[in-house]
């Protein structure tokens, strides 16, 4: 009898393990990851001077060029020079009361190199009016409808101009 | 006597299975959040911190201070919520929630200023907004097609705008569709949006949008549209 429990035991326990081994988590992997923060630098201008007065939609590319050689363990990734093409994700027109149009950039192409290995956001942005537009506005107030005539101000546009460094990140080690 | 005290003891233990069923829930529910929104954020290498909360409240009247711009904390309202049918609706809501605390990083002052022109200027940073969530949208795997079917599905159709801090739903619905067309065509062909009835729905009420933007496209204007 006592034979049979001590069997019938063990089966149990032979069982529990088996069940526990069927919980047991997988281990997952995500398809990035961020540890390395080794990052190399590629410094970048615009090859024609672009404004958001410029008719352009969103996802048009625009072209940029390296300005330095940028190298990672004794390899080239981009020579001085070369063109890459970005994208243009948003563009903010300029809005009343001084608002800032705005240009985001991103999605650069470099040949060898995936979009998931980079930071690359660049924003430009136009002349903010709002510092002095609202001031003026707030003093204004007091002499009827004349306050709401600088809704009629608008803000800068934005304009990359070719003489701007944009730098964006390549991060070898990410996946 | 007996029975009374069995009765009792039988209400105490109900009271606790349905409150600890309860938790269970919003448990569920944070964690669907937590983890699609974390996914957006990964997904767009966004290097700034966004939390996400979960809340059965109802929505504050107009005065309160929206919290994804001040604190960069997403709330997700239930009465929202129950609209979110899968996780690309769902990831549609947060992707544009996250567009906006993205926005309150940048800029001067930690971003006060260019928060408050987000919170003036409203209509204009909704549609940059809607925009955003695509591209986040697409980065992250979801389909751009969901937002507008939660849009579609969540946000009432007002006569006009002219003196409202928000667009137009259709005019909204109508700028996201056109995003979609220039950058991401490859979705609109997508069999599982084209056999849904909310996306028909979208399809159905917004033809005449729709014909204005196929006449951008036809004349390659790069002239903003003039939605209704």
């Amino acid at each position: 009898m006592n034979r049979f429990v001590f069997f019938v035991l063990m089966l149990c326990l032979m069982f529990s393990s088996v069940c526990y081994a069927g919980e047991t988590p997988e281990i997952k992997t995500l398809p990035y990851n961020y540890l390395s923060v080794r990052s190399v630098p590629i410094k970048l201008s615009i090859a024609e001077e672009f404004t958001t007065k410029e008719p352009l939609n969103e996802g048009d590319t625009l072209k940029f060029i390296v300005r330095k050689d940028v190298y990672y363990n004794g390899k080239s990734i981009v020579k001085a020079g070369d063109i890459i093409n970005g994208r243009i994700e948003t563009i903010i027109t300029a809005g009343m009361n001084g608002f800032p149009a705005e240009i985001i950039v991103d999605d650069f192409e470099i040949p060898g190199i995936k979009s998931t290995q980079m930071q690359s956001t660049y924003i430009k942005k136009g002349q903010n009016r709002c510092f002095w537009v609202y001031p003026l506005k707030w003093a204004l107030t007091p002499i009827p409808f004349v306050g709401s005539l600088t809704n009629f101000i608008k803000g800068g546009h934005a304009r990359i101009k070719t003489k701007d460094i944009i730098t964006i990140y390549y991060y070898p080690e990410w996946l | 006597m007996k029975k009374i005290i069995a009765i009792c003891i039988l209400l105490l233990c109900s009271n606790a299975v349905f409150a600890s069923a309860f938790l269970e829930e919003q448990n569920a529910i944070q964690s669907r959040i937590d983890r699609i929104g974390t996914d957006l954020l990964n997904y767009n290498k966004i290097p700034k911190r966004i939390v996400f909360t979960y809340t059965t409240k109802t929505k504050k009247a107009l005065l309160s201070t929206d919290k994804t711009l001040t604190k960069r904390q997403v709330i997700i309202y239930d009465g929202l919520y129950q609209s979110v049918q899968t996780d690309d609706e769902l990831a549609a809501m947060l992707a544009h929630e996250i567009s906006t605390a993205v926005k309150s990083y940048s800029g001067i002052w930690g971003g006060a200023l260019d928060s408050i022109q987000v919170a003036l200027g409203s209509k204009k940073f909704e549609t940059v907004a809607d925009k955003r969530a695509v591209d986040y949208m697409v980065h992250a795997g979801y389909s751009p097609l969901a937002l507008i079917i939660f849009i579609n599905k969540t946000c009432p159709q007002k006569r006009t705008d002219r003196f409202s801090r928000h667009n137009l739903t259709s005019k909204r619905l109508a700028r996201i569709y056109e995003y979609i067309t220039y950058k991401y065509p490859q979705y609109l062909t997508d069999e599982n949006y084209i056999n849904n009835e909310y996306y028909q729905n979208f399809l159905l009420t917004s033809v005449n949008n729709r014909k204005l933007l196929e006449e951008k496209i036809q004349t390659k204007s790069t002239k903003e549209v003039k939605y209704e």
